[in-house]
């Protein structure tokens, strides 16, 4: 249902102004922020899944872009590598979120606001103390523009080439989709995450090992968010401090459109790229309209409490259906 | 951590930055711009704190000021309102948005953070619609005057935010309507059996947050030269940690007005700390993080003790 | 002014159980009167009821002379009926004087009058013969003087019917001698008081007339308690017909090792030796009230809490048991938890998944790709055995009923193919014939070989499937009965063993 009034907006703009169907300036924008959305929109999955929440996925994703960045600038390091080095940093910045919130036992909320504190200076200082007034890494790695600008249309099999509206930069994005979707649906590790999400005191008195699963869901929340941070770079062709700062409300709205649940043990992971789709047609269409950037906020902001109102009258009615069990 | 190691972790602080200072913080001027700055983070400080005694949050209160400082300056620039008008529709407009706030939480009996998350967005909208890249001063110079003003040697506004702590204060520990608020807090079962509507508690709760947010405008908009979109933009985190480390988490069912006003002296200390010794501001962001994380570990660990002791064989006093 | 509450002809059904069949009860002030029955019997259900928790299929309930069921607690209370909990319902952080006027503060444009705060709950103390700090906070004081906050809260908003629920559960004895003091003075002013208890002998110190209900039926409706024996009153709430049943004793070989063996087994939770055995394919019930430590010492033994003492055998030799994983993953023991919505299903799960999550290692295939196939297989095979009504496997566990919820809840620990399984209160809100039929299981598995600890606080089950039983009260091990099925001669060994002493 989600996909149909996706594309019913989709065709909705497009008609009210031809403007929207430029493939050059509208779409293949649309597409290549809509991979790096959801891409954030899968970090904050992954602590959804549990039940907990990371309020911390735009600093994550700021530091692992500065780690990568540091490495090309000085390190000279290939694309790649430097790509994995950044991984890597989110990922353990993730995973030591998940172990402060598994032995203090405090709120995810809370801890992963803490975090966000501590990163939120620690970045603009580095940046600062290292590159002085530019405050970016701006040394572009080989390959980098590469994945920044070129589309789909590049690659040509039997004569037919891909559509130039889909960017490169697609790739990373359904790699990750395809990657969290196959672990949430069909393996072992999604199943007892979800588990943990949907009844802790229950998985843990089935021999759910929880506390490692925390610490693992906060870890690929982490390493997701560095991937968004790294592709944010490369879109803008350089690491700067300001990378992931807008990430915090596309990090819910895709999920939470999508299906997901914020009390965990349900994930919708297609759901959540339809939903971050959804909202950068909304976003699209109404500056392709001329309208400001204002007013966007404030129709992202209805659109994510009403989609909310929605789910929980949904929910209600679920309730209602079990309610009459003992 | 207790109102009393907070208190004397404030004396011992503002002491060891006089001397370090040479005495230049007790001068006239940097005393003044100390306590001056300490009104507006006390207010927020409040504004969340009454949210979080009763395990809710409002993460729009940067966005609702600054919805709240636009319209009182576009009210006057724009429209040639008086000021004291303009500054009630402000207030008032920001109780209304801690109103609607509380009325969506209930509603919708969802988390407090998701529902600000979106009314903050809606917020930031509505925020760049009034004031847009332009920085509005055009009002008349009583206000800012009044901005400057001292009542016995303190600048007024601080006399204000501390007033409201007061009143605040007084609210929850005298008044029926603060008390049933906080008994939501405390233990909801028992609130909802002795007649206390836990909805309603909310819902207060959401717009005491919404007219703080209204104070903490006000004093804005008299100590600022102007108004723009960035008004607001830091208040959201940094209303977090005075509560927290101030003890608000500390048990449901009490609030921690005295320490959320000292926690936020702390902080502002050291703030002076970081400039005084040219430290980074990333260093006190991330000693910020850190303390409240450890505040509330802290806490957290208390707690279960407290439920440990209090698990297994009862073995009472005769 | 003669406080009464009139229950009659009361009945209340929940999907597949009939909680409460055409049940009486007449209660009057000045009186003392007793509700006792079996954990299941109905006695919480009829409270509820009372307090308009729930509401009446069929029946009156008269209060005061006024003919109406209440819709919620507060109307209860504005009815003049208070009830206590074991639960505290009171606020933590607030003060003994606060507490007691929680319900309708006296107010003075909105400000707490605190001086007239003051007089009303130095009323209420007065009243109740009971000393304490009105400025103390309600975390500091004890359990027992919690209790007694709220029988005094209860006087505050004017109640004339007031119902204890387990009021001695967590009390010690001198405690005990206090309320019933402050029962007294309160019977003597007219109140009305329905007193709750499994402890038969304060139930003859302190009440004057007993209602005994059985699944559900008042089997003695309001009569004198003087006129019968304590037996006689087992024997009621047990059933006499259940000894006519077929009973069939097992055989346990016990000149084996033990599979399991506690020796002077010490807990951070107040066990202070509990030493105990279990056979090959024994089923070993243990006996007790709520609170007696049965689930805390199963917990122990699962490592969900700290052994400060004693040894742990398996098998004859000695083990740590680091945590449940441990437990279940190394030593082969289960446990079927006593709550089962919160802690032993999933229940936006699918029936599927609620009963592979034990061996999720076993049904994997490359990738640690989940085998749909094999888990199908495994969810199929416990849903028949075990008669589970269900459209497919992948109906959601949250949509059955209690009994088949049930069903499902060990079905996980069937699949996980344990040596040794701990059942905590497995019937609890289950039906009759579900309750027999998950008889008929323990046995078999028993008979397949599988070491059982039965944790129950239903007489009749505990005497219908066990092959020994252990009694325990207040962390301690108070009793052992060899199962003869005899029912009048064990339940009445088995309850002079909880009320003996003390």
């Amino acid at each position: 249902m989600l996909s149909l009034l996706t594309v019913a907006l989709f065709i909705f703009f497009g008609l009210k102004n031809s403007a929207f169907f430029n493939a050059d300036f509208v779409i293949y924008p649309l597409i290549r922020d809509a991979a790096t959305l959801s891409v954030i929109g899968l970090a904050q999955l992954c602590a959804l899944s549990i039940g907990h929440l990371n309020l911390a996925v735009g600093r994550m994703a700021a530091v692992s872009a500065l780690a990568a960045g540091a490495a090309y600038q000085y390190l000279h390091v290939s694309l790649l590598l430097g790509l994995f080095m950044g991984l890597f940093v989110g990922a353990s910045l993730g995973a030591l979120t998940g172990w402060i919130i598994v032995k203090s036992q405090v709120n995810a909320f809370i801890v992963t606001l803490a975090m966000d504190f501590a990163l939120l200076g620690f970045v603009t200082y580095i940046y600062v103390t290292f590159t002085g007034a530019t405050t970016a890494f701006t040394t572009k790695p080989a390959g980098m523009e590469f994945w920044r600008n070129t589309s789909w249309h590049q690659y040509c099999v039997a004569g037919v080439c891909g559509p130039k509206i889909f960017p490169m930069m697609l790739v990373p994005a359904i790699i990750a989709i395809a990657v969290i979707g196959f672990i949430f649906s069909k393996t072992r590790l999604g199943r007892e995450l979800l588990s943990t999400g949907s009844n802790l005191r229950a998985a843990k008195l089935s021999g759910i090992p929880v506390d490692r699963r925390v610490i693992t869901a906060h870890l690929m929340s982490g390493l997701l968010a560095g991937l968004a941070g790294i592709m944010l770079a490369f879109t803008n062709g350089s690491f700067t401090a300001a990378i992931g700062s807008q990430f915090m409300l596309p990090s819910f709205l895709g999920p939470v459109l999508g299906g997901t649940l914020l009390a965990g043990g349900s994930v919708a992971v297609l759901g959540t790229f339809i939903g971050t789709l959804l909202t950068l047609i909304i976003r699209q269409g109404l500056s392709v309209q001329g309208i400001g950037l204002e007013t966007l906020n404030i129709a992202l902001g209805l659109v994510l409490l009403t989609a909310l109102s929605l789910g929980q009258i949904q929910k209600m009615f679920t309730a209602i259906r079990m309610r009459g069990r003992t | 951590m207790t109102e009393l190691s907070l208190t004397i972790i404030f004396i011992v602080g503002f002491l060891a930055l006089v001397s370090t200072s040479q005495g230049v913080l007790l001068s006239r001027a940097s005393l003044q711009g100390f306590l001056t700055y300490l009104a507006v983070p006390i207010v927020i400080g409040m504004a969340q704190m009454v949210v979080l005694c009763i395990g809710q949050m409002n993460l729009a209160v940067g966005a609702m000021g600054g919805v709240s400082t636009a319209i009182m300056a576009t009210q006057m620039a724009d429209h040639k309102v008086s000021i004291p008008v303009a500054l009630l529709v402000g207030f008032l407009g920001a109780t209304a948005m801690g109103a609607i706030n509380g009325a969506l939480v209930v509603l919708t009996q969802l988390n407090g953070f998701i529902i600000t998350l979106g009314t903050m967005t809606i917020l930031l909208g509505v925020q760049y619609r009034l004031v847009r890249t332009f920085t509005i001063d055009k009002y008349p110079t009583s206000l800012p005057d009044f901005g400057k003003k001292n009542i016995v040697g303190f600048p007024l506004i601080l006399v204000i935010a501390i007033a409201t702590s007061v009143v605040l204060s007084m609210y929850f520990s005298r008044t029926g309507s603060g008390r049933r608020v906080l008994a939501t807090g405390g233990n909801a079962l028992a609130a909802r059996l002795s007649g206390v509507s836990n909805s309603r508690s909310v819902f207060i709760a959401h717009t005491l947050s919404g007219a703080l947010v209204g104070v903490a405008a006000i004093i804005t908009i008299a100590s600022l030269p102007g108004i723009n979109r960035s008004i607001g933009g830091d208040w959201m985190l940094s209303s977090f940690s005075a509560p927290i480390i101030g003890g608000v988490l500390m048990a449901g069912g009490t609030v921690a007005v005295y320490g959320t006003v000292i926690a936020a002296g702390v902080i502002r200390l050291v703030d002076i700390a970081r400039a005084q010794y040219s430290l980074d501001p990333s260093i006190v962001s991330l000693t910020v993080g850190v303390v409240v994380l450890s505040t509330v570990a802290l806490s957290e660990w208390r707690r279960r003790r407290t439920v440990r002791q209090n698990e297994g064989r009862k073995v009472l006093p005769a | 002014m003669s406080a009464e509450l009139l229950v009659e002809s009361v009945s209340k059904a929940f999907p597949g159980v009939q909680a409460l069949d055409k049940v009486n009860l007449a209660l009057h002030g000045g009186t003392v009167h007793a509700l006792l029955g079996e954990n299941g019997a109905g006695k919480s259900t009829l409270i509820k009821i009372i307090t308009g928790v729930y509401r009446a299929d069929a029946g009156n309930l008269k209060t005061n002379g006024e003919e109406r069921f209440f819709d919620s607690p507060i109307e209860a209370t504005h009815a003049g009926i208070a009830v206590v909990h074991q639960e505290r319902n009171l606020i933590a952080e607030f003060s003994v004087e606060e507490n007691i006027t929680l319900h309708n503060p006296p107010l003075r444009l909105g400000i707490i009058d605190r001086t007239e705060r003051t007089r009303l709950a130095n009323e209420a103390l007065t009243t109740l013969g009971f000393e304490i700090d009105l400025n103390e906070r309600i975390k500091n004081l004890s359990v027992a003087q919690m209790q007694l906050v709220e029988i005094a809260k209860a006087l505050v908003t004017k109640a004339q019917i007031i119902l204890l629920d387990e009021p001695t559960a967590s009390i010690t004895a001198g405690e005990t001698v206090k309320l019933f003091e402050v029962i007294s003075r309160l019977k003597s002013q007219g109140t009305a008081i329905l007193f709750v208890s499994h402890k038969l002998e304060e139930v003859y110190e302190i009440c004057d007339t007993v209602t005994v209900l059985r699944d559900g039926v008042s089997v003695l409706e309001s009569k004198p308690l003087a006129n019968y024996k304590q037996s006689e009153i087992v024997d009621l709430m047990v059933g006499r017909h259940l000894a006519d049943r077929k009973v069939v004793i097992r055989k346990v070989d016990r000149q084996v090792n033990a599979v399991l063996e506690l020796k002077n087994l010490k807990t951070s939770l107040g066990h202070e030796s509990v030493s105990l055995s279990l056979y090959p394919g024994e089923v070993l019930g243990m006996y007790g009230l709520v609170g007696a430590g049965r689930s805390e010492l199963a917990r122990s033994i699962l490592g969900l809490h700290e052994i400060t003492g004693g040894e742990i055998l398996l098998g004859g030799k000695s083990v740590k048991i680091k945590s449940f994983r441990d437990a279940l993953h190394v030593h082969r023991i289960g446990y079927v938890t006593e709550n089962r919505k919160e802690e032993g299903l999933f229940l936006d799960f699918s029936v599927r998944k609620n009963v592979s999550v034990t061996i999720l290692s076993k049904i994997l295939q490359k990738l640690g790709i989940i085998h749909v196939g094999k888990e199908d297989v495994v969810a199929s095979k416990y849903v028949d055995r075990l008669g589970i009504k269900v459209v497919d496997n992948d109906q959601l566990a949250g949509t059955l009923s209690g009994g088949n919820q049930q069903k499902v809840s060990v079905s996980k620990w069937l699949a996980a193919e344990t040596k040794i399984l701990i059942i905590d209160e497995p019937t609890v809100g289950v039906d009759v014939r579900t309750k027999a039929s998950f008889h008929e299981l323990i046995t078999e598995l028993a008979d397949e070989g599988l070491s059982i600890i039965l944790i129950s606080s239903d007489l009749a089950e505990i005497i219908a499937i066990s092959d020994r039983i252990l009694v325990m009260r207040d962390y301690e091990l108070v009793g052992e009965v060899e199962n003869t099925k005899d029912y009048p001669s064990i339940s009445r060994s088995i309850m002079s063993s909880i009320h003996s002493g003390s």
